[in-house]
């Protein structure tokens, strides 16, 4: 059964450039309009089964928003029509309508019952939210005193208890501690798994790839690509990483030439320069997760160096030391003065996306003596097609399940 | 006749927002409930000095025969104006300070006005209470009771029809604020509230017959003959008064309707 059947729904927003609104305009009407049509969302058709998951994923502004509201009936669509079946319930902001002066008892009421719930609905669910909700102590407190995760807590854990037929959720999981966040993903798949039909709009790519049964990736109010998470996603994401990289691939050109310096001080060997760059030898400014990354270091020695070898250290920005590769010992020969280029290759990048920072140093292989200490580097790491989960992706195989065999 | 039942779906909502609206009022204020019977005390205090003193402007004698207490013949009539004007002025304030909530959740954007309603109500009850109260100390009271919450459900729906389609024309022009505001003042002394129709009358017939056209004039000589004078009122106005109430409510609630459709994005 369909849940949400939006027909080439779409939705113009009147822009004004002078926001007058006054008795004034009722005159001057027939002058020059005062505003500018844009269009929020153009032509979206979409069905979603009833009891799945569907994502909606794309930049800022690109409508997923704004057909959010309009399935929730907040706004209606200009041409085309939303048909949902069931009780709705909108996540748009979490504790929208609390009353800073009322308790947290009394805005409890509130919300639920501008979810729609009666008041002896919510009497029967009241511990239940409070539980969820972990502030039970604070319960006859006005929310003007709560934190803002205290406040966040408390209506999320409205808005999920209020079982609705179909939920919409606007970016709302990203708030609130690891804890609350893993705590509130569970309960969405409980609800999930009781038949509720969930509709999400979200960045946490992740969330997506994990939750979702269909997704959406809309741009400039248009459905780009829609389908089964895995392929939306790294659509949306490749589109990103192009955009973003002809902007750096720019600026980094702009800037080419005055990073390097000549060596200088009592060093013998100098790490001029720790470039990342993609396996066509294009500089990048992140890397992707399951992807290949080169690491190329611009080395410079004056004099003889008879045993140079490269370390690479991967931490991550606090300082935890994640891993250490060391350049076998095979490549380095005895050089000549000169500067020299080597490169550390990832086939497959094994890191999760994340910040990291990288550093190269130079030792002597045989005496270990330190002879440079590279600067850190931040690494970027971006999610790709492939989900990693963790820190690092492990290389392991898996037998098939084979029948347990007891062993004497 | 679907939005009726729409907001009546939504009726747990309407008493929460009423309940939030009365609980955070007077919180953080010494006084606190008490206010609310200041504030009209206080009007009623120079209303009664001014007229009732200073002009001594003398009411016509009230239904015991002798009662000619200037201030209570007032009160009979002010305490419905109150009821009016804070229903219409509160319904446009109700509706302009939801944008945000209505962005954000779906529900019938009239339930802000009508809990508005809900908690002025409140408050035109315990006015009246008084006024009851101070009539059976001074011996006058009559069967014409009876008509009382006739009169309330007749206010409350007349009052609701103008504040709800007020309320949605001052989202697209805030001048309706303004001009409401001026509009209330002009009113209140187009109808008698502060004198009695008889000083009208014996001036000009004419001006007198368009003043009763006035339903909040028609609701105070209710109040009067209810609370003051101890008769009934006449006929025509007993069945013209309900009629009209109900009829300025469905004219109210339609234009609210038209007009509040996709009403989140201009607030």
């Amino acid at each position: 059964m369909i849940a949400i059947d939006v027909q080439d729904v779409s939705k113009k927003f009147r822009l004004y450039t002078d926001k007058a609104g006054s008795i004034k305009e009722l005159f001057t009407k027939f002058g020059r309009p005062k505003y500018e049509d844009f269009w929020a969302v153009r032509d979206v058709s979409m069905e979603i089964e009833e009891g799945t998951v569907h994502g909606l994923i794309g930049h800022n502004g690109c409508g997923k928003s704004s057909l959010l509201r309009m399935m929730a009936g907040i706004h209606i669509p200009t041409s085309g029509r939303v048909i949902t079946t069931g009780r709705i319930s909108a996540l748009l902001e979490l504790g929208a309508g609390f009353h800073p002066e009322l308790t947290g008892r009394e805005n409890v009421y509130l919300n639920a019952s501008i979810l729609g719930l009666s008041r002896a609905q919510t009497d029967q669910l009241f511990d239940r939210i409070v539980d969820f909700s972990g502030l039970a102590p604070f319960i006859d407190s006005p929310v003007k005193h709560y934190s803002s995760g205290m406040f966040v807590r408390l209506g999320f854990a409205v808005a999920v208890h209020v079982e609705p037929q179909i939920l919409l959720i606007d970016e709302v999981i990203a708030v609130g501690d690891e804890e609350f966040q893993r705590q509130c993903l569970n309960h969405l798949r409980t609800l999930k798994a009781q038949g509720t039909t969930i509709v999400m709009v979200t960045h946490a790519m992740g969330i997506v790839q994990s939750m979702c049964d269909t997704a959406t990736w809309m741009d400039h109010g248009r459905v780009m690509v829609d389908g089964d998470p895995l392929s939306v996603v790294g659509a949306y994401l490749h589109g990103v990483n192009d955009r973003e990289a002809e902007r750096e691939l720019a600026e980094a050109q702009s800037q080419e030439g005055n990073r390097r310096s000549a060596p200088q001080g009592p060093d013998i060997l100098q790490l001029d320069n720790l470039v990342q760059q993609g396996p066509d030898g294009r500089p990048v400014s992140f890397a992707v997760s399951g992807e290949p990354l080169d690491l190329r270091v611009d080395w410079t020695t004056v004099g003889r160096f008879p045993h140079p070898h490269l370390v690479l250290h991967i931490e991550t920005p606090s300082g935890l030391h994640l891993a250490t590769s060391h350049a076998p010992e095979r490549s380095q020969e005895l050089l000549e003065e000169g500067s020299w280029s080597s490169i550390c290759r990832f086939d497959s990048l094994p890191l999760a996306p994340g910040e990291y920072r990288i550093r190269m140093t130079a030792t002597d292989y045989r005496t270990s003596v330190i002879h440079h200490v590279g600067d850190y580097q931040p690494l970027v790491v971006r999610p790709g097609d492939q989900v990693v989960e963790g820190v690092f992706a492990l290389d392991v195989s898996w037998t098939a399940g084979a029948p347990f065999e007891a062993r004497d | 006749m679907s939005s009726v039942s729409q907001l009546w779906a939504y009726r747990s909502l309407i008493l929460n927002l009423t309940q939030r609206e009365l609980k955070a009022r007077y919180k953080k204020s010494i006084l606190g409930w008490l206010w609310s019977l200041i504030n009209p005390a206080s009007v009623l205090a120079i209303y009664s000095f001014v007229f009732g003193v200073v002009f001594d402007a003398k009411p016509p004698v009230a239904g015991n025969g002798h009662t000619t207490v200037y201030a209570m013949y007032l009160f009979a009539g002010l305490w419905v104006w109150n009821y009016f004007n804070g229903t219409v002025m509160g319904a446009i304030t109700a509706l302009q300070t939801s944008g945000p909530l209505l962005n954000k959740v779906y529900f019938p954007p009239a339930c802000p006005a009508v809990a508005n309603t809900a908690t002025v109500l409140l408050q035109a009850l315990i006015e009246s209470a008084i006024l009851l109260v101070v009539m059976i100390g001074l011996g006058n009271v009559g069967i014409e009771l009876v008509l009382f919450p006739l009169l309330i459900i007749c206010i409350s729906f007349f009052s609701l029809g103008v504040g709800l389609a007020l309320s949605v024309y001052n989202v697209f022009y805030r001048d309706v604020n303004y001009l409401v505001t001026i509009g209330m003042n002009v009113l209140f002394y187009a109808t008698p509230i502060i004198y009695p129709i008889s000083l009208v009358e014996a001036k000009s017939t004419v001006a007198a017959r368009i003043i009763q056209l006035n339903p909040i004039a028609q609701f105070v000589a209710w109040s009067r003959d209810i609370f003051w004078s101890l008769t009934w009122p006449g006929p025509w106005s007993l069945i013209a008064v309900p009629l009209v109430s109900i009829g300025v409510f469905v004219l109210g609630l339609i234009l609210f309707n038209r007009k509040s459709r996709d009403i989140a994005q201009e607030l």
